[in-house]
């Protein structure tokens, strides 16, 4: 009998001393000689077994034979699982790239790549253009043909259309099948001088 | 230790640390199909027991059903680490009780975010135990049984946690104070006072239902009448 129990409750035990005896099997000596007191570990004890089957009910209603069996089988199912070694699945490579081939699936990086690279090309290609078509100065763009590239006009500057010049061209450019059209044909020259001989008048 | 003995099993312990024993024998020869078939035994043996602990701690069927399995799958990983001299369910049950925390943590991040918890029109809360379907007809004794049942399952959902792993592992486990202590990681004296308190509210949530219940139908008595 601890001193505590003896002065603040006139002897008897407390609480916590009834639920240690219950729970514990002990039974302390003040039980035998207190019939209050063992009237409450009686009714603690009563109390506590009927919790105990309830709450047990509750647990094995939530899990019933059926429910158990299932659960021990996927236990073991994934023992199984865990038992086996793991398998490294290898794709054929040709099948992958058939795949590729025929263009269902190109990865991702790829596209990104290509592109990437295109605008690279782009811009240096542009600025490789840009380099070597240097700009006209105004004195040759007002000497050059609107018809001619600007390119040519920087190689060398344009000049008026010499007639001689086109005379000897025509006559490099001469076929023997085409000679009696040639010859029925008026000569670029003899246009020019009738034309500046008017023009003279 | 009663390890010196040469004869059969007596006791439920010495037939788990035998069984586990063999099992550890068996995976480290590479014989894991036996392995599996004499671990089976052990889950037999366990699985009623470890279902009631994970379900009342975890307060939900699917949940307690999924903490078993990863307990035993646990189990069956690390049997390396069994020592004999410690009880195999000692052992095992702390692997549970372990899994079923983390599960509980991984609950309340989850409901910190989804939904807040379904509470009953007396504001407590449902569990799986409340939804359980009755077992063929219903006399007066069936109802008022049943009726204790939910109202014990409200009480003890409203225990902390602590406690009511306490007390289920103490009183429908059947666990001294040391096997609770060395099942759950706490003090010895830890585990009295949990227990202690424990009983206590849960008394006190009892009797204070069994008093409104009282109540509400003195008054619907003097209505009917």
């Amino acid at each position: 009998m601890r001193l505590v129990d003896l002065i603040v409750r006139s002897g008897h035990l407390s609480e916590q001393a009834i639920v240690g005896a219950v729970m514990s099997g002990e039974r302390p000596a003040h039980l035998d000689r207190c019939d209050l007191c063992a009237e409450r570990a009686v009714e603690l004890s009563r109390w506590l077994d009927e919790v105990r089957v309830a709450g047990v009910t509750v647990a094995d209603a939530a899990f019933p034979a059926e429910r158990l069996a299932a659960q021990q089988a996927q236990i073991l199912r994934r023992l199984e699982q865990l038992d086996e070694p793991a398998r490294v699945i290898a794709f054929p490579s040709h099948a992958r790239l058939r795949r590729e081939a025929n263009g269902h699936r190109v990865a991702a990086g790829w596209l990104g790549v290509a592109a990437a690279a295109g605008l690279v090309l782009g811009v240096i290609s542009g600025q490789w253009s840009a380099r070597l078509n240097r700009p006209v100065t105004p004195a040759q763009a007002v000497q050059t043909p609107a018809s001619q590239p600007a390119g040519e006009a920087a190689v060398e500057p344009a000049r008026p259309i010499d007639a001689s010049l086109l005379d000897m061209d025509l006559d490099s450019l001469s076929v023997p099948a085409f000679a009696v059209i040639d010859g029925m044909t008026p000569r670029a020259t003899q246009v020019a001088m009738v034309s500046n001989g008017s023009g003279g008048k | 230790m009663s390890g010196a003995s040469t004869d059969p099993p007596v006791s439920a312990r010495e037939a788990d640390a035998r069984v586990a024993v063999d099992v550890k024998a068996l995976q480290a020869a590479g014989r894991l199909e036996a392995a599996r078939e004499r671990f089976a035994e052990l889950v037999t043996r366990h699985q009623r027991r470890a279902a009631r602990i994970a379900f009342h701690y975890l307060r939900d069927a699917a949940d307690a059903d999924e903490a078993v399995q990863d307990a035993f799958v646990k189990a069956y990983m690390h049997l390396g680490t069994f020592r004999e001299e410690l009880p195999f369910e000692v052992w095992f049950t702390r692997i549970l009780i372990n899994g079923c925390l983390d599960r509980l943590k991984a609950r309340r991040r989850r409901e910190r975010w989804i939904a807040p918890p379904i509470l009953d029109s007396s504001g407590n809360e449902r569990d799986a135990g409340d939804y359980l379907p009755s077992r063929g007809p219903s006399p007066e004794d069936q109802v008022l049984a049943e009726e204790r049942r939910a109202q014990l399952n409200a009480a003890l959902a409203k225990l902390p946690e602590r406690q009511r792993l306490v007390f289920v592992l103490s009183h429908f486990e059947g666990r001294s104070s040391r096997e609770v202590s060395a099942m759950t990681g706490l003090n010895e004296s830890t585990v009295r006072v949990h227990l202690f308190r424990a009983i206590r509210r849960l008394r006190a949530l009892l009797a204070s239902g069994a008093a409104s219940k009282a109540s509400l139908r003195g008054r619907t008595n003097r209505a009917a009448r």
